[in-house]
């Protein structure tokens, strides 16, 4: 980490979708859209637990995930994926092209105990965001197990009529 | 006529809680079950007493044992068993065990609950009664031969669905002869395992219809009426997502007529209590009957909210040999009422099971809003029941005014743990279609790109948060910027991470 390089003046904040948020530093708490800036705050308390004021409505926060640079943060009962960059992490990137060598692995685990259906990808096959990777029978229902990004299976933990527990690896994808 | 002084609920969550609010307005007292998985569950304190169900050792959940929740219901001196919804609410069995051991079953004979649960039996009522229904099969279907001769004769496409089924399980669409003998192996064996019977029957298909419902209420005395109807199409894998009272698609005539209909096919088995008759009504509005359900259904708040009709109330007093007092003409439908099932599902996995524990909970108190929960902060939602949270009913003079009141409502409502359907119901409330009324059973998996949507900013406010986060961990060496009410000098952010390290 460069963390401590004085000319440290911006981060981004890469969607898994791909698009680009950058913050000057010193991060203040303000969100600006247009010429306007909006004060953000975050906040705990008792009754919300943590929770985000903005434009006079508050927003439940959690962090679900996180790991390294990425981060799964859950906003307002939706979950946004970002990893966060340095200027020059960004720079290297374009170095090395799109972030190949350093690609990010996510590792898909059973939400709930139950029975595999059906498996409906193969490895080193290309997935996208949304797609269905394996059908999990739990709670009186056939659930599709999505990928919640865009990748290729790298690994494929389970088979049709096979018992998970909860935590049990599904698949890994690697994140394009 | 037979007082009821005390009763069993055989059930959890937010219909034992539903119950037992009614029971306690009528001065009976209510016994609830505790079991070992949630051991400290919020529908247990509204019981007047508890019964501790503490022997792990059991194959079956309490819910699904007859002998033992008889046996349950004679210790704790109950007259009467309301069995709520799912369990063993359709069961004929337990019905009649409860009559031969002088217990008031709430709900309606197990002669009826038989007839309506077999769908081919429903079926051959059904036609004698000359209800319009889909063509079929007259009974059930032995072989595919047998099968490829029925649907040619229907013509494609068809659907197998289970005798004794329900809830989605077992059925399966035909669309050429070609795919049946697989199809029809498949459906029957998807039967036999989650109904212990294979036996399966055909119907036409109809395409992207409307799931309409009626609510039925009948007492012992041959009085039957009909409250309205429920209009249910949305749902997601037959799984009902969203529920509105009336549907946006009948008109007056159209219900007098299908609402005829229902009560005649519940006068066909001598129906009491309260009953839901299902339909499904295509694009040139003819409507075929589906099945009948013999009980309280899930989604009946929002038929209590147009008619002021307590359904449980009714169905105690019927169960006590009460005749009704509600006439067919004094039953009033005024304005609108909306019930969102927030249950604990990823819509971003595509409605995926998010069983977690509720950490904080809230909801708007106010006019017009009604809430029907079974959980608290503290409480689990586990991988062993269903996952509801709760129903979420919000009223309105009209349809219009019931989808703005809904959308205002989900912005209020506040759970944090786990994930849950508010995004989706925080898009529905925006969707045109939806707004507009014309929407289908189809229309989750047809017309909806998406399973949510998020406001305008929202995504950029979560990445400031990432960042800031990123920022917090890597650059500022635990530096606190941000104050607490109790005077915690630490950011949520950093103790999050340091509880997580445990």
């Amino acid at each position: 980490m460069n963390a401590e390089k004085p000319e440290l003046k911006k981060l981004f904040a890469l969607s898994s979708e791909g698009r680009k948020y950058s913050f000057t530093l010193p991060l203040k708490n303000v969100i600006r859209i247009g010429k306007r800036d909006y004060n953000i705050e975050l906040r705990e308390d008792e009754k919300y637990g943590i929770h985000v004021l903005w434009k006079n409505r508050r927003y439940p926060v959690e962090i679900v995930r996180t790991k390294q640079n990425r981060y799964e943060i859950l906003f307002n009962d939706i979950s946004h994926i970002f990893t966060v960059e340095t200027p020059f992490a960004m720079q290297r990137k374009k170095v090395l092209g799109s972030g190949k060598g350093r690609s990010e692995r996510l590792v898909v685990k059973a939400p709930m105990p139950g029975k595999i259906i059906d498996v409906l990808v193969r490895e080193n096959s290309q997935v996208l965001r949304g797609e269905a990777l394996v059908i999990l029978e739990a709670m009186k229902m056939q659930n599709e197990i999505q990928s919640i990004v865009n990748g290729t299976i790298s690994r494929i933990g389970v088979k049709p009529g096979q018992n998970v527990m909860k935590d049990d690896i599904l698949a890994e994808i690697t994140v394009k | 006529m037979k007082k009821i002084k005390r009763i069993l609920i055989a059930n959890r969550g937010e219909i034992a809680i539903r119950i037992m609010r009614t029971a306690k307005t009528m001065g009976i007292k209510c016994v609830a079950v505790r079991t070992a998985v949630e051991p400290n569950a919020m529908y247990l304190s509204m019981a007047d007493i508890i019964h501790d169900e503490d022997e792990d050792a059991s194959e079956i959940p309490v819910f699904l044992d007859v002998e033992k929740l008889i046996s349950i219901a004679l210790e704790t001196k109950c007259d009467a068993v309301h069995p709520g919804y799912g369990f063993l609410a359709e069961n004929a069995y337990f019905a009649d065990r409860c009559q031969v051991n002088g217990i008031i079953f709430i709900g309606p004979s197990h002669d009826a609950i038989y007839k309506m649960g077999n769908k081919t039996v429903a079926r051959q009522i059904a036609l004698r009664h000359k209800v319009p229904m889909a063509m079929g099969s007259p009974g059930s279907i032995a072989d595919e031969e047998e099968a490829l001769v029925h649907a040619t004769r229907i013509g494609y496409p068809v659907i197998i669905k289970a005798a004794s089924g329900g809830g989605g399980r077992g059925m399966r669409i035909v669309r050429h002869a070609s795919e049946m003998e697989k199809m029809f192996t498949l459906a029957s064996r998807e039967a036999e395992k989650a109904f212990n019977d294979p036996s399966v029957f055909i119907e036409k298909y109809i395409e992207n219809p409307k799931h309409i419902e009626f609510q039925i209420l009948g007492d012992q005395h041959g009085n039957i009426i009909h409250l309205g109807e429920r209009e249910c199409s949305i749902q997601r894998k037959h799984q009902k997502l969203l529920e509105e009272a009336p549907s946006p698609a009948l008109d007056t005539e159209l219900r007098q007529k299908m609402g005829e209909t229902a009560v005649e096919i519940a006068r066909a088995v001598s129906y009491y209590s309260a009953g839901t008759v299902e339909f499904l009504l295509d694009s040139d509005k003819n409507f075929y009957f589906m099945e009948m359900n013999t009980r309280i259904q899930v989604e009946h708040p929002v038929t209590e909210m147009i008619t002021g009709i307590d359904l449980i109330e009714q169905q105690i007093l019927i169960a006590m040999g009460e005749k009704l007092k509600i006439r067919q003409e004094d039953v009033r439908l005024s304005g609108w009422a909306i019930e969102c099932r927030i249950n604990a599902e990823d819509v971003q996995a595509g409605f995926a099971p998010s069983p977690g524990r509720i950490e904080k909970i809230s909801f708007p108190d106010e006019p017009g809003i009604r809430v029907d929960t079974g959980v608290r902060a503290g409480s689990s939602i586990v991988a062993s029941y269903d996952s509801m949270i709760a129903k979420l009913i919000v009223t309105g003079k009209d349809r219009h005014e019931a989808i703005v009141n809904t959308k205002k409502a989900l912005d209020k409502v506040w759970i944090k743990g786990t994930k849950t359907t508010l995004p989706f119901f925080r898009m529905l409330m925006r969707n045109h279609l939806f707004q507009e009324g014309t929407f289908t059973t189809a229309f989750i998996e047809k017309n909806l790109e998406k399973y949510y949507s998020h406001g305008e900013y929202e995504e950029m406010i979560a990445a400031w948060l990432a960042t800031k986060l990123f920022v917090e961990e890597n650059l500022e060496d635990k530096k606190t910027n941000i104050s607490f009410d109790q005077g915690k000098e630490i950011t949520p952010w950093l103790l999050r991470k340091r509880l997580t390290q445990f």
